[in-house]
Formats: C-alpha cells, structure tokens, sequence
C-alpha cells in the first residue's frame, strides 16, 4: 500500500549562537506512523517538531504535507494541529469562548464533536481556563485537536508536568479516539515508557542528530534483551553484545541482529524497552564519540 | 475571511470588555449621576480649576442667552455636549494605551501566543484584526457611551432650562442631536487613525522587549535627545505629541481649532488631503511590518 509522505527534511540544521540545535536531520515520515522523539534535554527534538510547525527557521530541505512550513505556515496549520506546550490555553477566557473561536478561524474544526468529546469530560463549557487544573487544560486542548480534521498531530512533551492518572488518559484517549491509522502523529516525551505502547516508529536523536530510525517492530525483531543465568555469562559476553548493564544486581546484555535462538539457551531472552535500548545506544553513541 | 475577523474582533472584546465596555460605562454613569446631582441642586463642584454648579446659570447668563442668536445657542449647547464626554474619552484613550502595551506583550508572557501559533491564523491577519479593533471597533463601542451621556445631559439641562426660564426646551433638542453623533464616530476614526502609529509603536514593543514599557519609551527619548543634539530639531518629539493630542488641534492641520466643537465631515476630509496624515499612514505600515515580522520571528516568551 503507498503511503503519502507526510514530512520530508534533507540536511535540517538549526544554528543557535554557534551551536546546532538541529546538525543534518534526514527524515522521511509517512502517513499512518505515530513517531516518537526521543532524547535527552537539549537533543533537538523540540526544535524538529518547531520547524514542523513553521514556527523557526532552518537550513536544508524542509516539506510537511507537500509545503514549505515557513513560507505557508498559515495553509499547513488548516491540516497540521499540534500541543507543543502544557498549559498554553488563554486563561482568560472560557472553554466556550475558546471553541466558538476556535470554530471561527479553524476550517477543519467540528464544534459538535467537540462538544461531544467534552460531554464525557469532568470540565464545565462556562468554566474559565484558569480554574482548570493542569490535568483539565491538557484535555481540553486534545480534545479541541480531536475535533479537527487534521492529517498531522505534532505532540511537543504535551503530558508535561501530569500526573500519572491524566498522562495515561491522554494517551488511551489519543489512540482509541483519535488515531484512524490515516493520521500521522509526531510525539516527543521524556516519558519514554508511557508512549512505548502507543508508538509505530522511534527516532532516537542526540546532540542535533538522528543517531537511529527505526520502526518498533524492527526494533523489536533487531534487538534482544538478555538476563543470563549466572554460568552462562561468559558465553553471552562473547557473543559481542552492544551494550551491558546491571539491573538489580543482574547483568543484562543487549543484543544486535542475534538470533533469538543463540540467545535463548543463556538464559531470559525478550526484546528491550525502549527506555532501555535508547540509553544504551545514547552511551554507545557517547563512547564511540570518545573512541 | 470575514468569519475569521468577525471572531478575532469578538475574542479581542471579550478580552478587553473591562477597559472598552465597563471602564466607560462606568465612567458615563458617574457623569450622569453628577449631572443629575447638580441639576437637581443636590450637589455643587467646585475647585479652583473647575466648576460645575447651576451658580453659573445667573441673570447676566440668562440674558445673555435670551439675546443670544439661535445660531449661538445651538453653538454652546453642542459643545457643551461635546466637552462632557471628554471623561471617557480619555478613559478610553489610557485604555487603549495599555491595551496597545500589553496586548502582545500578555500572549507572550502567558505563553497563550503558542495556542495562537498553532491556529490557522496568518500574523498579519491578526495585527490587521487588533488594527480594526482600535481604529473601527472601540470608537463603536464607546459612541453608546456618548450618546446616553448626551441624553442625560440634554434632558437634565431642559428641564432645569425650561423651569429657570433660560432657554425654550427646543433648543437643547437641536436639529444636530442625533447627526453630531454621525459626526462624533466619524472624529473619534479619524482621531483613531491619527494616533495609529503610536498604538502600533506600543504592540511593536510588545512583540519584543522583555520590558515593553521600556522598549517603548527609551527608543524615542533617545531619539528625541539624538535629534536635538545632531540636528537641533525636535520633530520627532513634536510628531509623539501631536499624535498623542486630537487631531483637529494638531500643528499640521490647516485650521487649528483652539475651542472643543463637534467636527465636521469635511473636516476628516481635510484631515485625509495633509501630508502628515499621509506619514502616519506610511509609518504604520512599516510599523505593522515590524510586529507582524517580529510576532512570527521571537520565540522569547520572557516578558517582565
């Protein structure tokens, strides 16, 4: 089946004050595909997603929905919605106020279902933002970009500062009600292990740079995650993994391309978290830059 | 297009409803509360610069209106109408000062101004939308104001005239009542525009400087005391204080009219044909190029 492509970025770089923000970002994203972003403070991902939106500047080649996001920001934002920021809803003005202008100005925006999707909520449409707990406000923003008829949903840390109870409503809410498998999502979080189940593809980046690509089934397939038994250590050890760690007192060695097979008789075999793959290749990155 | 304005200029009333709703509302019933007050002989005000008090109503005045021409009395009782409502209008004014100051100054110190972002709402649809507002929609919205002052006055004056035997009911009802207020909404888009680039210079600085009030005011000073320095002139500090003073009075305009009166239409007119309307008008949009280039540009929420 052919998919659309979605965002396409050749050579990305973002300059701040001499350093790059954003250091050569080659990235193909097809529709369908809930990618997430994931790296540590200061890895670019916020400044992707920023030139997503069209709201900086870059270098290279930069396409999202066939347009340039910074000379057509206006056209794309009728089919790109985003929560890029906790919070962020006017607090002066009431949910109703804020949907009767949001229906004014947005094409895509279906005000009933919107409604709707608030009817199951605890929030009151009289109620003004600043009432709202942070919890609130956060759903009543997804639930404002899930009445739009977007084809992109850009996420910049939206569960930021939640608790636990509303982070995983969010995420439940935003696969069962929002994605249709046409849909494309750009989701990036320091939450790693809450948006693990949610995602289809994974860009690991540090340091302005994609250091890996990948979907989760492949990653899923590609690395494997062993806890030897303690005679068969050794014997794991030499079959070179890419990384080792010690959890709980237990070693815990990472494999590449092993099969499953060759690693099942050292001990309990099962493919990596995420969290677990991205620290990994984060230090592999970190000691080859050293090596 | 018209949907996406009309909803731009009700989100900016319904943000700003106390300083260009309740603010003049306010300030109108205040006056026609002390109108009402004095007219009745409940109250007096005197101060040593102002007096409002029927003492001024004594027999050299009644005759002196009685002999006055219809013409005349016509002549003071519009302007007497006019100068009541200056309490709002300069209510409305510092509010539109502060509204100019903050209103992209408060988007960025929210952070709101991501929300904004992320709508299809161009940047220059939105400086254009807060540009109707000040120019269109305000002067509106404080006419009512006006005219329910006027009508207060009008009737509280009558009555007080007509049983003190100083003027017939019919002349405070001029034949100008309801056409000065044509007239007024007219002055009060003219003044509007007159005074645009000092707005626009207020959001600019909104857009911008961490510190928007210092932003605005440490440029022009320093331009001011550059120019008297360098060039011995002071146009630019005489440009601030005629944009910020009403148009009909300014140095640039033909006839300056020392006295408050209603202005006319043609007066507009005049005002539109001088050139220093003309290099407001450039100022402006080169001004509204600035905010539209910087509000898309500065990514620097801290506001203080």
């Amino acid at each position: 089946m052919n998919k659309d492509i979605v965002v396409k970025a050749h050579g990305v770089k973002k300059n701040y004050d001499n350093s790059y923000a954003l250091n050569g970002i080659d990235l193909e994203v097809t529709s369908g595909q809930i990618l997430g972003f994931l790296g540590p403070n200061g890895a670019g991902k916020s400044t992707f997603l920023q030139s997503v939106l069209g709201l900086i500047n870059t270098e290279g080649n930069l396409e999202v929905l066939g347009l340039d996001p910074r000379k057509d920001r206006h056209k794309l934002l009728k089919e790109v919605c985003s929560i890029t920021d906790v919070a962020v809803l006017p607090k002066w003005m009431t949910v109703d106020q804020i949907l009767q202008y949001v229906d004014g100005v947005h094409p895509g925006f279906d005000l009933q279902k919107c409604h709707s999707i608030l009817s199951k909520t605890n929030i009151k449409r009289s109620s003004q933002v600043k009432i709202l707990s942070r919890g609130m406000v956060v759903q009543l923003h997804l639930s404002i970009v899930m009445a739009i008829n977007a084809r992109l949903l850009v996420l910049d840390e939206p569960t930021l500062g939640l608790d636990l109870v509303y982070r995983k409503e969010f995420y439940s809410q935003l696969i069962e009600d929002y994605y249709d498998g046409e849909k494309t999502i750009l989701i990036s979080t320091h939450q790693v292990e809450e948006i693990e189940g949610v995602l289809s593809d994974a860009v690991f980046m540090n340091q302005g740079r994609i250091v890996m690509q990948d979907s989760i089934e492949s990653i899923n397939k590609k690395f494997l995650e062993l806890r030897p038994n303690r005679d068969s250590l050794e014997r794991a050890k030499s079959l070179r993994p890419i990384h080792q760690r010690v959890e709980l007192g237990r070693e815990v060695l990472l494999f590449e391309d092993t099969e499953h097979e060759k690693l099942s008789d050292l001990g309990e075999v099962r493919p990596p978290f995420i969290a677990d793959l991205f620290m990994a290749i984060m230090d592999k990155t970190k000691n080859g830059d050293n090596a | 297009m018209m949907t996406v304005l009309f909803t731009m200029i009700r989100k900016e009333i319904q943000e700003h409803k106390l300083a260009f709703i309740y603010a003049p509302f306010i300030v109108a019933l205040v006056l026609c509360a002390v109108i009402i007050s004095v007219y009745l002989g409940l109250t007096d005000i005197q101060t040593t610069n102002f007096s409002f008090s029927t003492d001024v109503y004594d027999e050299k005045y009644k005759e002196g209106m009685l002999l006055a021409s219809p013409e005349a009395k016509t002549a003071v009782i519009r302007a007497g109408l006019v100068v009541l409502g200056l309490p709002i209008l300069l209510t409305v004014g510092f509010g539109l000062l502060a509204y100019s100051l903050s209103t992209f100054a408060d988007e960025r110190k929210d952070r709101s101004l991501i929300f904004w972002r992320s709508l299809p709402v161009s940047d220059l649809t939105t400086v254009m939308s807060k540009l109707v507002f000040i120019v269109v929609v305000i002067p509106l919205l404080v006419l009512p104001n006006l005219i329910l002052l006027q009508l207060v006055a009008s009737l509280s004056v009558s009555i007080y005239f007509v049983s003190n035997d100083i003027v017939p009911f019919g002349y405070v009802w001029t034949s100008y009542f309801i056409s000065d207020w044509f007239r007024i909404i007219f002055s009060l888009w003219a003044q509007a525009l007159w005074s645009l680039p000092i707005f626009l210079w207020l959001m600019l600085s909104g857009t911008y400087f961490k510190k928007p009030v210092i932003g605005a005011v440490v440029p022009l000073v320093a331009l001011v005391v550059l120019e008297g320095i360098i060039f011995k002139a002071n146009n630019v500090q005489e440009f601030i204080e005629n944009r910020l003073g009403f148009w009909s009075r300014a140095d640039s305009f033909p006839i300056q009219y020392e006295e408050a009166r209603v202005v006319d239409i043609t007066d507009v007119y005049l005002m539109i044909t001088t050139q220093a309307f003309w290099i407001g008008m450039i100022a402006s949009a080169v001004l509204v190029a600035g905010i539209v280039f910087t509000r898309s540009t500065n990514n620097d929420f801290t506001v203080e």
